[in-house]
């Protein structure tokens, strides 16, 4: 094998090992940082890419990732034909770009050429399109479909002038001004053959085989085995000791029939276990065998690694966090992983130049990359491009021949440098600049309408999170019952913690991934149900080993066989019902755990041992002391503003979501509690707030909690609607009726919750009876068959911190995250300075992943679902053997708009700029644009919007009326796309109804 | 005339097999006429369909229930004929097929109501239920055919249909790759089908079960066929059913036909298409019976498809892999248990899969969070380290099957380098001869791009771009 005499020579003279792990380490920032599906944390898909500004970032991701940096040109152009963007947006965008002038005596200039391209629909010709275009397409047959009559006839005059009459006088006009353009455009230059950047590329080129496919296989098994977290009955043998010792023994193994160019594989292996290579030494070798230069290094493992980026990805997402492996830590290493990749490479390149008789391999790939191209349609696209935009400019035939030399490079410059990139860039602005002015307006008008006074005592106080998603559900409550007041913080409601349920093995982190729980919580039985307890767990045991013993284990040979034959048949019943009838099969299914598991009476730890309970478990302290506990309450009643004013009841609701058959259910779940469900935070801050010296520490820090307050903690479901309170039973019997009422009307706005959701279902009932709705999103999350069992975060696109009252009775089409928070209450913007280093990158990182996974949804999202295969129990594939697919599934972006999220804060900018500063990550987001912001001062309500460093005031104008309705469900009922804001009066002037009052008692 | 007159059992039979054919011809003409497909229309149309075909299946089955010799037959006239000779096709079920048509079914029942909402939204709707309704059709008509002959027909049917899904999503490269795969293999096992009726025709002077075979099944006597032709046609009906079925040496494209939506998975090799081939094996049965070493072929080949099938699955770390291996290694036991004779076994084991398997790849989805559950449950992992059979074998040897079993017995290599690779090579020789016949002074140029991929031995390289 020639590879053995490339191997000897090649070797040496490689940098030493330090630049490679630096290589490494850098190229390691462009693999997708997703985690096992357990959990899913929305971030920023270009996290590493902050650093720039936004527009760069994904022109930058779009030329080493080929991913699409904004939606298609055609998806903005339809935006404009739905008036989604108007003209006056793309001038507004224009009018602060840079803006010198192509043609002398000001006759066009940047902006105004880009605005005519823009406002009519203008052909994007290429080399590989041209031809297609001049033989079938309008660019000879027709002008410019959108230009107006005057400039047509114009048009069609001078070509008349120039070549006299004709039957059809619009095509002679066309093709008399793609010949003028035809005759200027002297030279195109066509694209020149690049050089490979890795030895797949020129291997490729020079003899048609595409390394990738065959390795690439091998590769995803051998990760997928290696990673694997319980899913295959054997585990790989020997991957204790890392990917590459386990994969290299595995190969090296004599009597395997590899692919032909893979041939050598074994002996290879044999080799280097033989030398006992360590990763870095595989990885230096390889680099000297294909004469890669320390120069080259990175962008070759960059491009190593971008080649199949989702299984790497995971390495290293789990190199450096062990502990989010949901069951077995095995030694990840990304090194191991490329030093495995690249011994592949290797062996497919040697056994190449081997069976072609070429050598050595440090040259055999040094091949140009050529492009299918010619200069001569280059220069034609160039021409079409040319001739239509003389079109849309108004320039004829003659103009464009006459034009001097110098302003004539300068247009086709200009011309060059507007690529679809740029264009794409410009419509995205105006894109987005039309969201913040149906926004801001409406915003505005609607904060002029409500009234200075503050509302008189609720009957209830109910707080949820700040999800998008709960924004519909409190205006509802509202709306169901005006004298319940809905207030909003991150979903883990300040306590951060590691929680273990009963029925878990361990605890997972209930907290925003930023923050590291200090405590530990469990929920264990009270001392009267141990016994309940004890049967739960026996069945439950008994109930999992049968599971596991007839249904999976029916995957095995012997066992299978048994439950195939004889037990098989029995299957149909579950699975007719599941597909017939999922509602009632799931209550049956309740109903059964309910008779055959005891449900005993829990309590959370941290009741029992108290202050001095600070047994260390895990580096965990188990429970709070006194001071943490009012540190907790405090956190979150402090920058609400609610310090006096408490109603009898004051209810808290985690959120998260069910739904069957969903590898991504957890990316659902509440992203304030790192992807799970945050019920267990709204219990333990109730139990909190209602201990007696929990509160005589909080009357001491001036938030006078009365004793007539009753604190409940609970659960939403966003996906079935459900609302769940815990520890119902102590509540005491004097606040029974309140919370009766309370219940009633949670039943009543969940209801219509699900109503408003289910307008956006294309297979949903139509009709107004609420109830038909609610029984419709229950039956979704139930579904074995349901894609789509809710919309996650997919209509987000605001996040709003400030009181209620300039959000409540305003209809927001749950498109926003709403933050309470009272500038009165924060005279140094401490609490403003918590609630942006928390808010800011979690609502971000929503709004970017939805972003990036909406404009490519291939590259960076995951597809559609419907092939989607679970691997390990930590990802999912495309069929048998495919990349690890990472980001969001085509069926959770579809009716999303990407948007950068826009925040809208309550205070005033100095203020703001005060908070903002002592937080480094949320100044670089807002500094490089990754958001967009504005801020409404508490106490005009006089707004502000930040542009490039600067504040400047909105200006505000009635282009966007802010509508009105008696209540949400008249606004939205038998609609189904996006809705502007609207103002329900029902809610806005509430406190006039006397009849509701007199009930409260 | 009442209702019991109406409803025949040839009639009832008729309707079973006519009614997805049917719903194929005008779902497919009204598309071919320009209509776009409305969901609710589809939706409508197949429950329709599959209700009135599982109504009349069942109707059928209990007609059949109250018989003393069990069986239908709806001759539905000669294909055609000359004075001595004549291709009569006819519908025919007996206790053999009728469990496999009411399964067949209900389940393509129950998997188009899942795929209704499963698909909802997505491009191929349409599609979809086009392939599946003349996937149904063409089932039905394998399980209820009266001869070889008319197998051949719905047999084409579900292998084209299978392929077509594969590569339903047809703008990614990979599906489609492993479609024309699997479409080739196809192919390849079909050819012992055709050449076996051939032979049937040749030695039997018919493919008709009603005269090759005497008696209710089983134990059916064999009529008009010697040692040596039953052997032969046995040899070639295992070829063309191990293919179908993912034997061995097959066994390499059940996994890579995943590509599919989750219910197309589910309904053609969790549940019918790969038991076709069982099917066929088990309805010659009186074949094998007749010649020994056919018998001991089906044996071996299940039971070394069961063997590499069962390691392949116990180390496959990914859901529909692991199903995948799981199907085929059961296919494996239904062969060897063919084999043996064990024909109500094996009859029993197909039903009994069938409707298992359909549930775990509809429920593929779910493995994450049942395991999560069950090592909840377990306070950890259920199957730990130390339990599993392989645990007892010496680590050399263990270790070395696991490499066997994580590359699924190198089957799909094998195929590509011993058959694949010198096949072609083969044709290029012929191609080159056939070149140099034809202008002698040419020398041979083949395809720069391809001769690489195709492992062409004067394929050197040219170092240079190609257009």
């Amino acid at each position: 094998m020639s590879a053995t005499t490339a191997d000897s020579t090649a070797h040496g003279g490689v940098e030493p090992v330090p630049s490679l792990r630096d290589a490494i380490d850098h190229a390691a920032h462009l693999l997708p940082s997703q985690g096992p599906l357990n959990a899913f944390v929305h971030h920023n898909t270009l996290h590493a890419l902050e650093e720039m500004p936004f527009e760069d970032a994904v022109v930058e991701a779009y030329h080493t990732r080929g991913a699409q940096p904004y939606m298609s040109e055609a998806a903005y152009r339809r935006a404009i034909e739905a008036h989604r963007i108007r003209v006056e947006d793309i001038e507004a965008v224009l009018a602060k770009e840079p803006n010198p002038s192509i043609l002398g005596d000001n006759q066009l200039d940047r902006g105004s050429l880009r605005s005519a391209i823009l406002r009519h629909r203008v052909g994007d010709f290429s080399v590989a399109n041209i031809g297609w275009h001049l033989e079938e397409g309008d660019v000879r047959r027709r002008l410019n479909r959108d230009l107006d009559d005057f400039t047509k006839r114009r048009l069609i005059n001078d070509a008349v002038a120039r070549a006299g009459e004709s039957k059809d006088p619009e095509a002679a006009a066309a093709q008399e001004i793609f010949a003028a353009a035809r005759l200027r455009v002297a030279s195109a230059e066509p694209a020149r053959p690049v050089d490979p950047v890795r030895p797949r590329d020129g291997i490729l080129a020079a003899f048609g085989l595409d390394l990738d496919e065959v390795v690439h296989p091998v590769l995803i098994h051998l990760c997928a085995t290696f990673l694997d977290q319980g899913q295959a009955f054997w585990p790989m043998p020997g991957r204790d000791q890392g990917l590459l010792r386990a994969a290299r023994r595995l190969l090296a193994l004599p009597g395997a029939i590899y692919p032909e160019a893979l041939t050598g594989l074994g002996e290879e292996m044999r080799r280097q276990e033989r030398e006992g290579l360590t990763a870095l030494e595989v990885i230096e070798r390889v680099f000297g065998i294909f004469g890669i230069q320390p120069e080259e290094m990175e962008s070759v493992i960059g491009a190593e690694l971008l080649a199949l980026p989702g299984w790497p990805g995971m390495i290293r997402h789990l190199e450096q966090k062990p502990a989010a492996a949901p069951h077995e830590r095995v030694p990840f290493s990304l090194d191991d992983y490329l030093a495995l990749r690249l011994t592949l490479m290797k062996v497919g390149a040697a056994s190449v130049a081997a069976k072609h008789d070429v050598a050595p391999v440090s040259r055999i790939w040094r091949v140009a990359v050529s492009r299918p191209n010619s200069a001569e349609a280059a220069r034609q696209a160039a021409a079409a491009r040319l001739a239509e935009t003389a079109q849309v400019c108004g320039l004829t035939a003659s103009e464009l021949a006459n034009l001097d030399e110098r302003s004539m490079a300068r247009l086709l410059r200009e011309l060059e440098e507007f690529d679809h990139l740029e264009r794409r860039r410009i419509l995205h602005l105006a894109y987005e600049r039309r969201h913040e002015r149906r926004i801001l307006s409406p915003l505005a008008q609607h904060r002029r309408s409500i009234a200075p006074a503050p509302p008189p005592k609720p009957v209830a106080q109910v707080f949820f999170c700040i999800d998008d998603r709960e924004e519909s559900i409190r205006r509802h409550l509202e709306e169901v019952d005006p004298e319940i007041e809905t207030l909003a913080v991150a979903g883990f409601f300040g306590v951060a913690i590691d929680y273990q349920g009963l029925d878990d093995v361990q605890g997972s982190p209930l907290c925003p991934v930023v923050v590291t729980p200090q405590h530990a919580i469990h929920e264990q039985p009270s001392a009267a149900h141990q016994k309940e307890h004890r049967v739960r767990q026996s069945r439950r045991k008994l109930w999992a080993q049968l599971a596991y013993g007839s249904f999976l284990s029916s995957r095995t040979l012997v066992r299978g066989w048994f439950s195939a034959a004889f037990l098989g048949l029995l299957s149909v019943f579950p699975l007719a019902a599941r597909i017939l009838a999922p509602r009632p099969y799931g209550k049956l299914r309740r109903w059964l755990n309910s008779q055959f598991l005891p449900a005993p009476r829990t309590e959370l730890t941290m009741m029992r041992d108290d202050a001095r309970g600070r047994a260390i478990a895990e580096g965990l302290q188990v429970g709070f002391t006194t001071q943490e506990k009012v540190d907790c309450v405090e956190s979150v009643l402090g920058p609400v503003g609610l310090h006096e004013r408490f109603a009898r009841l004051v209810i808290l609701l985690g959120h998260g979501s069910t739904s069957l058959n969903n590898p991504l259910e957890a990316a659902y779940n509440c992203g304030a509690c790192g992807g799970r469900r945050g019920g267990p935070n709204a219990r333990l801050f109730a139990a909190l707030a209602n201990r007696p010296n929990v509160r005589e520490g909080l009357a001491a820090r001036g938030i006078k909690i009365p004793a007539d307050t009753w604190f409940i903690g609970g659960y939403h479901d966003t996906c079935s609607g459900d609302i769940e309170l815990a520890d119902l039973d102590r509540v005491p019997v004097s606040h029974r009726p309140d919370l009766e009422r309370v219940t009633r009307s949670f039943r009543e706005a969940q209801a219509w919750e699900a109503h408003e959701r289910v307008r956006r279902f294309d297979a949903a009932p139509k009709g107004s009876d609420p109830y038909r709705s609610l029984r419709h999103v229950e039956e979704r999350s139930e579904h074995l068959a349901e894609p789509l069992p809710e919309y996650g975060h997919c209509t987000n696109a605001v996040t709003i911190v400030g009181r209620r009252a300039i959000t409540r009775g305003l209809f927001l089409d749950r498109r926003a995250f709403l933050v309470s928070y009272d500038a009165a209450f924060d005279p140094d913007d401490e609490n403003l300075a918590k609630i942006l280093s928390a808010a800011v990158p979690v609502c971000a990182g929503i709004a970017l992943e939805y972003y990036f996974s909406a404009v490519d949804n291939e590259r960076y999202g995951c597809g559609t679902k419907l092939p989607h295969n679970v691997v390990g129990l930590l990802g999912v594939m495309n069929g048998a053997s495919s990349d690890l697919r990472t980001g969001l599934a085509r069926q959770m972006i579809e009716i999303h708009e990407p948007l950068r999220g826009l925040y809208v804060i309550e205070t005033t900018p100095e203020r703001f700029l005060n908070a903002a500063k002592r937080n480094a990550e949320v100044l670089r987001l807002l500094e490089n644009r990754w958001v967009r912001l504005a801020t409404m001062d508490r106490d005009t309500g006089e707004m502000q919007v930040y542009r490039d460093g600067v504040f400047e005031p909105y200006t505000h104008s009635e282009d966007e009326p802010l509508g009105q309705a008696p209540t949400s469900a008249d606004w939205f009922q038998g609609k189904s796309d996006h809705l502007g804001l609207a103002q329900i009066t029902r809610t806005v002037q509430p406190m006039q109804v006397g009849e509701l009052v007199g009930a409260a008692g | 005339m009442d209702l019991a007159q109406l409803t025949t059992p040839q009639l009832l039979l008729l309707l079973t097999v006519a009614l997805p054919g049917a719903a194929f011809l005008g779902l497919a003409i009204a598309w071919l006429l320009g209509w776009t497909g409305s969901e609710r229309v589809i939706s409508r149309v197949t429950g329709l369909t599959y209700v009135a075909t599982t109504l009349s299946a069942f109707t059928l089955f209990a007609r059949m229930l109250g018989q003393s010799e069990p069986s239908v037959t709806v001759p539905l006239g000669p294909w055609f004929e000359v004075p001595t000779y004549s291709f009569p096709l006819t519908l025919f079920v007996d206790p053999l097929s009728m469990p496999l048509v009411l399964a067949t079914s209900v389940l393509i029942g129950l998997v188009g109501t899942f795929a209704q909402r499963y698909l909802h939204r997505e491009k191929g709707f349409l599609r979809f239920f086009l392939l599946l309704h003349l996937f149904g059709f063409g089932s039905v008509l394998v399980f209820s055919a009266g001869s070889y002959d008319l197998i051949i027909c719905g047999w084409e049917l579900v292998g084209i249909t299978s392929v077509m899904l594969i590569a339903f999503f047809q703008d990614r490269r990979r599906p489609v790759e492993n479609a024309i795969r699997v479409f080739a293999i196809y192919r390849s096992a079909d050819a012992g089908l055709l050449i076996g009726v051939f032979l049937l025709h040749h030695a039997a002077g018919s493919a008709m079960f009603s005269e090759l075979f005497q008696g209710p099944w089983p134990g059916q006597a064999l009529t008009g066929l010697d040692g040596a032709s039953a052997t032969a046609i046995g040899l070639l009906f295992l070829f063309a059913g191990a293919g179908k079925a993912a034997q061995v040496p097959f066994s390499g494209w059940l996994p890579r036909a995943m590509e599919g939506p989750t219910p197309s998975s589910a309904i053609f090799y969790g549940a019918i298409s790969v038991h076709a081939g069982a099917y066929l094996l088990l309805r010659s049965e009186p074949i094998l019976r007749a010649s020994s070493v056919a018998a001991w072929a089906v044996i071996a080949i299940g039971a070394v498809t069961a063997i590499v099938g069962g390691l392949s699955g116990r180390a496959a770390a990914d859901v529909k892999t692991a199903l995948a291996q799981a199907s085929l290694a059961q296919l494996g036991l239904i062969f060897v248990e063919i084999g043996l004779g064990l024909t109500w076994l094996a009859l029993l084991h197909i039903s009994g899969h069938m409707v298992i398997r359909t549930l775990q790849f509809l429920r593929a989805p779910s493995v994450l969070r049942d395991y999560h559950r069950i090592h909840a449950v377990a306070e950890g992992r259920i199957a730990s380290d130390e339990l599993y059979y392989e645990a007892m074998l010496p680590a050399g040897l263990r270790a070395w099957l696991y490499r066997l079993a994580s590359d699924r017995g190198h089957l799909d290599t094998i195929l590509d380098r011993f058959f694949i690779g010198p096949l072609l090579a083969l044709a290029r020789l012929l191609a080159d001869l056939e070149r140099r016949r034809v202008s002698p002074f040419e020398t041979p140029r083949p395809s720069a791009r391809l001769a690489p991929v195709l492992g062409d031995p004067n394929g050197r390289a040219e170092g240079g771009h190609h257009g």
